[in-house]
């Protein structure tokens, strides 16, 4: 063999081996949150995909053939659901032909189905902005539902590779631990913050608002979804002369002209939150994430 | 680098589905050239782009026979406003055609005000979802495909321009919603562009380039991970100038050696 088929072969294998030989189950998760949850629980079992970034609107996607070939090689799909993902997932599950993902399947696992959803308004008049009729999607704002979904997760690894099950229960048992203690130190590092006032983005709040007890007073955004127009803002700007805001809550994902249109005229800070894993440079993992987002919101105190 | 993703069935839809665009635009490329008039086209999708998204809004299912007709309707009006400017105001003609183009981009955005997957929508005509396509959706358009080309070639000798506005009209509409508006105008100008040196096989040569460029840029969107159709309108732009250098020096190298 001559050196240069050496390397080549090389190149391969190095290419190959880690899809192939370490991995036992592939995971589609939609987005970055699911995808370290899945990596946390699974461990060197899982070989784990992740569709949308922190810096992306997991809203919407564009299409590239990769997400086709990582959805038809998957053994789990770990989404959000409630209808966040509806602009592609089913086009790319439907694109894809993968049965073993298909709704209805083991290998199909939505997040926002394993615990009770917030602002369910059971109207599907799109009218009144991007409302999801079966509630409010973005869940993992709060961390006390990740736990929820963690121990659903966990069940479900076991469920579709029953041959470690038992390295899933344990991982899980060590994970949650670590869990409960951190929600623990959050609880008390972030008392200060409880019963302040905001203004937010965009409806996808909501859950954090309920774990520190935020008192949210207005959006930047006239409808869920629909972007910010001078007339709402104005309106919003009228309103906190009168009942003032502490801050403006942004995700990172989000263009902060309307934000900061906003805070020079109301003379109040606008904190950039990571929203999800990888949001910011201090968000690397769950645990961080949480860790960030508690210390960006005192710092703007 | 994903090599896994260079597969037929992933490929296939989106590859038929720009050699239908190709048959189409390619041949009316080089009557929107020859006439000089090319943001007729873009002003043309946009107007088709501007009927769907009416259509959308009014609460019509996406892909139902009523969004076809207010999208084709929205298109064959603004082709008839702009044969009549051709007809009696030939010298503003190109300065109309962008008003049009400039006036159904900003309607959309309009329309799509108070609509929240409207920014989604818009991108989607736009950069189009040419990977989305799927095959059962391919038929019904290539038997108009087939129709159009039919009336195209069929009534060489004694073409009337209107007939050139309706069918450029119909084809566009139904492009646009398969593959966006970048990649209609791409498909149209760039190897129309690319062959008007070429003395003979001018047709089968912009074909080859397109078909060529279709098939590199969805295989580059794939090994590389970037969204197709913007690939694809890349592709089209090096395949072409590739195409016109290499002719236009074995040109100048065959005058030269005479």
């Amino acid at each position: 063999m001559t050196r240069f088929h050496a390397v080549l072969t090389g190149l391969l294998l190095g290419w190959w081996l880690p899809a192939t030989a370490q991995a036992e189950l592939n995971i589609f998760a939609c987005e970055p949150e699911w995808g370290s949850l899945a990596q946390t629980l699974g461990g060197e079992h899982v070989n784990v995909f992740t569709a949308t970034t922190a810096q992306q609107d997991p809203h919407h996607i564009q299409a590239r053939p990769g997400l086709i070939a990582k959805m038809r090689r998957a053994d789990l799909l770990i989404c959000t659901g409630a209808d966040l993902e509806v602009g592609w997932l089913p086009v790319l599950l439907r694109q894809a032909g993968n049965d073993r993902v298909q709704p209805g399947r083991p290998g199909h696992f939505m997040a926002s189905e394993q615990l009770p959803l917030l602002d369910k308004t059971g109207s599907v008049d799109r009218s009144q902005g991007d409302i999801h009729p079966a509630g409010n999607p973005h869940i993992h704002t709060d961390p006390r539902n990740i736990a929820k979904v963690a121990q659903a997760l966990a069940a479900r690894l076991a469920l579709i590779d029953a041959a470690n099950a038992s390295r899933y229960a344990e991982r899980h048992r060590d994970f949650d631990q670590r869990w409960q203690a951190a929600l623990n130190q959050w609880a008390q590092k972030a008392a200060p913050l409880r019963g302040i006032s905001i203004v937010v983005d965009h409806n996808s709040w909501i859950y954090l608002e309920h774990w520190l007890g935020l008192q949210q007073l207005a959006s930047l955004e006239p409808k869920p979804g629909i972007p910010a127009t001078v007339g709402h803002l104005s309106s919003v700007l009228n309103q906190l002369q009168r009942l003032p805001a502490r801050m403006i809550i942004r995700a990172a994902y989000q263009p902060d002209k309307s934000a900061q249109w906003l805070a020079t005229r109301a003379n109040i800070p606008v904190v950039t939150l990571p929203f999800t894993v990888g949001g910011t440079d201090q968000a690397k993992d769950l645990f961080s994430l949480y860790d960030d987002t508690i210390n960006r919101l005192l710092g703007a105190l | 680098m994903n090599l896994d993703s260079v597969d037929l069935s992933i490929l296939g839809p989106a590859m038929l589905a720009g050699l239908l665009v190709l048959a189409t635009h390619v041949p009316l490329g080089q009557q929107v050239l020859a006439r000089g008039i090319i943001f007729l086209d873009l002003a043309v999708a946009q107007l088709a782009a501007l009927g769907v998204i009416i259509a959308y809004s009014a609460g019509l299912t996406p892909g139902g026979w009523q969004v076809q007709v207010i999208a084709i309707t929205a298109a064959l009006l603004g082709a008839l406003l702009l044969y009549l400017v051709e007809q009696f105001l030939p010298q503003v003609q190109e300065a109309v055609i962008g008003c049009v183009f400039v006036l159904a981009a900003s309607g959309s955005i309009l329309v799509l005000n108070a609509n929240p997957h409207g920014n989604e929508a818009l991108k989607d005509l736009l950069a189009g979802q040419i990977l989305w396509v799927s095959y059962e959706q391919l038929l019904p358009v290539a038997m108009l495909f087939a129709l159009i080309l039919a009336l195209w070639f069929g009534l060489r000798q004694h073409r009337h321009p209107l007939l050139f506005y309706v069918l450029f009209a119909l084809t566009v509409t139904i492009s646009v919603q398969l593959v966006g508006v970048y990649l209609v105008f791409a498909s149209l100008i760039m190897p129309a562009l690319a062959i008007r040196i070429a003395q003979s096989n001018q047709l089968w040569i912009a074909y080859g380039i397109g078909a060529l460029a279709y098939l590199a840029g969805l295989i580059a969107s794939a090994i590389f991970d970037l969204p197709s159709g913007a690939a694809v309108v890349w592709s089209l732009a090096i395949v072409s100038t590739f195409t016109a250098m290499a002719m236009s020096l074995r040109r100048r190298g065959a005058t030269m050696t005479n």
